[in-house]
């Protein structure tokens, strides 16, 4: 056995300078590994923003070619609000606006809302320049974006809305509603339905007999949110039923509707979502319906729409 | 006490570093490594090194004819100290699960470190004392940083890194060529720098492991009498007692000239409790003589409660205290020696009865040792409910602007959010939207509501609608049995009027008026 003891001795030579500089060059590279996988500062995702999508702007965060950038007027007025089931067999117990009356009529005042449901890739600008706030989705760009909780939806509304301030892309008419205090954000749960079933209390988005739209339902996938156009629909919106659930900033709450009560803050949050989606069956497409959601869920089939309201 | 010793000699002393690498390779085959690609990968590369290496070194003896040696010896400050640890393990995991997951992986860690210590010494033309050597730095470094499994390549180094800090980082002492560093703190300080500088600490479970300790009932006592056992077999009395000692005496100082205890919700935080009891303890390089010990023990309770606070305004995560003052003070060993050197501090440790040995006077530094801490006990500065532990402690304390107390109140409510809180991501929100007690910030205040309104707290979804009105309700049942637990109580399944009148104990007014009514 020729080797030196275990301890005591000096063990010196050309080794050890070897040793240290090996135990040097871990160190060094454990510092440069760590520094090179640090969490990058959060200024976004740096993911290219889709462009040259056919129907929708480039310079205007790909909202739709339009004059008004894909968001309508829905004018002020009442309008017919929850179900009579002795028109609408379909109607649910929750659509009835209260113990004295079937239908309620709300007067809301004047507001624009999305023509289309918000896209993909409208969202993936948003994602990209979020500063880590919202992830980007995956998916076409064209198709409407699902798997976004409430917060994010708001958010992308709040994002919008500060953009449209200050862009020169922006029309005029929304630039002056913005201007004196409209906000970008989710539709209110009776936003969501006049714009849906218009003022002549209609069943569906395009009228009453279920079957005479192109509405995406009844199964399948969800689709291109521009081919759900619809000219006989309330104000020419697409999609108002089936494609995916759409998001309002509702608390669930039972009918008849108070804009000032305020909803109880111990109770678990929920709020209103409505028009059904590419899996339902016709009585869960129809104007009236109100489903719920938890804010922090994220689902497949459900995305949402934005309005530009007065506050 | 006794050391068992044989020799094992010639080229069948090969097989031992093979059976390490071998053992590795058969733990990659378990469900745990192989669940995660990156660790499957960081294993096998592991045994590879050690094959390599094993397989150069071979080609070396061959060709001189001369085959290294292995000497058992088996060191009761090895074995008796890796027995303690273990129960630290067991006692800890029980009450928080994946210290258990993490059992296959300190096998593996074992496994690399006999292999690579063992042909380390060989690389060095040194026989290789075989015994429990490499537990107590394996469980040293695991008890206070484990890396993720997605970044556990980096485990692996810095086992590389603590043995050839021993190995190669040395000088002479007393006439003698010894290592500077603790190997285990050598490797954690290393690497906790590293972590520090590049802001890294979430590839790892730093920070979970530092704050889950305190998951087990009584933690301080169960240290403390592990710690019994380590005093009393190796002398460690003074080094340990003393950081004990200095950081409860500033710990009462600074409430007593604050208003506000020092660490948020204990005199000594469990971990760095831990850590003097088993980390800075290390007799081969700490002072020799008791007067250098006690200063020693006081150095490492002022170096933790000065990092403690240097960290935090660095805005580094504030557990790397106990970590980075070690290999600091190793480094001034010499100097305290050389400073005590003129006093003669062995007469003054056995001051009360001159002619006691030193194993007698251990015993006398343990028993007062044990009336301090009975003392700190009997007053409520161990493993009972700490006056930090309330969070409407810290927001009364913020409300008379008591020194740090509004970071303090921000720090916990942060670390309740994190915990999934829907309450405190509420109130943090509300801070960062008001810029009372921080400075406003909208972003950080929408990122909060956010987080609160999808933990389904209505009051943050409102205050995502809303910038005109805050909504701040008091915490909810989950939020309740979230904001109140402590050691191991699993508060999850507590009927609500038993929480109602626990949250009432810990001063929340709400709670008590719910209970009355």
């Amino acid at each position: 056995m020729s080797t030196a003891p275990a301890e005591g001795g000096a063990p010196a030579s050309g080794s050890r300078r070897t040793g240290f500089m090996l135990l040097t060059l871990i160190v060094a590279f454990v510092f440069f590994w760590l520094y090179r996988n640090a969490p990058a500062p959060e200024s976004g995702t740096g993911a290219a923003p889709t462009t040259g999508l056919e129907g929708f702007r480039d310079d205007a965060w790909l909202l739709p070619d339009e004059a008004m950038l894909g968001f309508v007027e829905v004018p002020a007025g009442a309008f017919v609000m929850g179900s009579n089931p002795l028109q609408d067999p379909m109607a649910y117990e929750n659509e009835r606006w209260s113990a004295a009356r079937r239908q309620g009529n709300p007067e809301l005042p004047a507001y624009y809302i999305g023509r289309y449901e918000v896209t993909m890739a409208q969202f993936n600008v948003f994602a990209a320049q979020s500063g880590g706030r919202a992830a980007p989705r995956d998916g076409a760009p064209a198709y409407p974006v699902t798997g976004v909780t409430w917060p994010e939806a708001l958010a992308y509304g709040r994002w919008l809305e500060e953009q449209m301030r200050t862009s020169p892309a922006t029309p005029r008419a929304i630039r002056e509603a913005l201007d004196s205090g409209w906000r970008v954000t989710l539709p209110s749960e009776a936003q969501w339905e006049k714009a849906a079933r218009g003022v002549d209390g209609r069943i569906f988005p395009w009228g009453s007999d279920p079957g005479a739209s192109n509405a995406n339902f009844g199964g399948g996938s969800p689709r291109e949110v521009t081919a759900g156009a619809c000219p006989q629909c309330s104000y020419g919106l697409a999609d108002m039923g089936g494609n995916v659930w759409e998001m309002t900033n509702s608390p669930l709450q039972s009918y008849p509707i108070d804009p000032a009560a305020e909803p109880a803050l111990d109770a678990d949050a929920l709020f209103v979502m409505r028009g059904g989606s590419w899996a339902d069956t016709a009585n869960n497409v129809r104007a009236a319906v109100r489903g719920a959601v938890d804010p922090g869920v994220r689902n497949p089939g459900i995305g949402f729409r934005l309005v530009i309201s007065p506050p | 006490m006794a050391e068992t010793a044989g020799s094992i000699a010639g080229e069948k002393v090969l097989a031992l570093p093979g059976a390490a690498a071998g053992g590795l390779l058969l733990l990659s085959l378990v469900g745990r490594v192989q669940g995660n690609e990156v660790l499957l990968a960081s294993t096998l590369g592991a045994a590879a090194v050690l094959l390599l290496w094993l397989g150069w070194q071979w080609i070396g003896f061959q060709r001189s004819g001369e085959y290294p040696g292995v000497r058992i010896l088996l060191r009761p400050q090895h074995y008796v100290q890796a027995l303690v640890q273990s129960s630290v393990f067991l006692y800890w995991g029980y009450y928080w699960s994946p210290v258990y997951d993490h059992f296959w992986l300190l096998g593996a860690q074992l496994l690399f470190a006999y292999g690579f210590d063992m042909l380390l010494a060989w690389s060095r033309k040194r026989e290789y004392l075989f015994g429990f050597g490499p537990f107590p730095i394996i469980f040293s470094i695991n008890l206070f940083l484990w890396f993720r499994d997605d970044w556990f390549y980096l485990q692996y180094l810095m086992l590389a890194a603590g043995f050839m800090g021993k190995e190669y980082v040395r000088w002479m002492r007393d006439g003698r060529n010894v290592h500077i560093f603790n190997p285990s703190a050598f490797a954690l300080g290393l690497f906790s720098l590293a972590l520090i500088v590049t802001g890294t600490t979430q590839l790892t479970w730093g920070q979970e492991i530092a704050s889950t300790l305190t998951l087990a009932p009584n933690i301080y006592t169960f240290l403390f009498l592990a710690g019994l056992v380590v005093m009393y077999f190796f002398s460690i009395t003074l080094v340990a007692g003393m950081a004990a000692i200095s950081l409860f005496v500033m710990s009462a100082l600074y409430f007593a000239l604050t208003g506000v205890p020092y660490f948020i919700d204990s005199e000594i935080p469990a971990a760095v409790f831990l850590g003097l009891h088993l980390l800075v303890t290390d007799p081969s390089t700490s002072p020799r003589t008791p007067l250098g010990k006690a200063l020693f023990g006081v150095l490492y309770g002022l170096g933790v409660f000065g990092l403690y606070t240097l960290l935090g305004a660095l805005g580094a995560p504030t557990f790397y205290d106990k970590l980075l003052c070690v290999p600091l003070l190793n480094l001034c060993v010499i100097a305290i020696d050389r400073a005590v050197k003129s006093i003669p501090s062995e007469s003054w440790a056995l001051m009360w009865k001159r002619g006691w040995n030193p194993a007698r006077a251990n015993v006398a530094h343990m028993a007062l040792w044990i009336a301090v801490f009975a003392g700190a006990s009997f007053a409520g500065k161990t493993d009972s409910r700490h006056t930090g532990d309330s969070v409407p402690f810290w927001e009364q304390a913020c409300a008379e602007s008591l020194p740090n107390a509004c970071g303090r109140l921000l720090q916990l409510q942060a670390t309740y959010c994190g915990d999934n809180s829907a309450w405190a991501c509420n109130e943090l929100g509300a801070h960062y939207r008001e810029g009372r007690i921080t400075d406003a910030d909208a972003e950080l205040s929408l990122g909060f509501f956010s987080r609160a309104c999808e933990l389904k707290s209505m009051a943050a979804c409102r205050n995502l609608l809303r910038t005109d009105a805050m909504y701040r309700p008091p915490p909810g049942d989950l939020d309740l049995r979230l904001l109140l637990r402590e050691g191991g109580l699993n508060l999850m399944e507590m009927p609500p009027a038993d929480l109602y009148r626990r949250a009432c104990e810990h001063d929340w007014q709400f709670a008590c008026e719910e209970g009355s009514s």
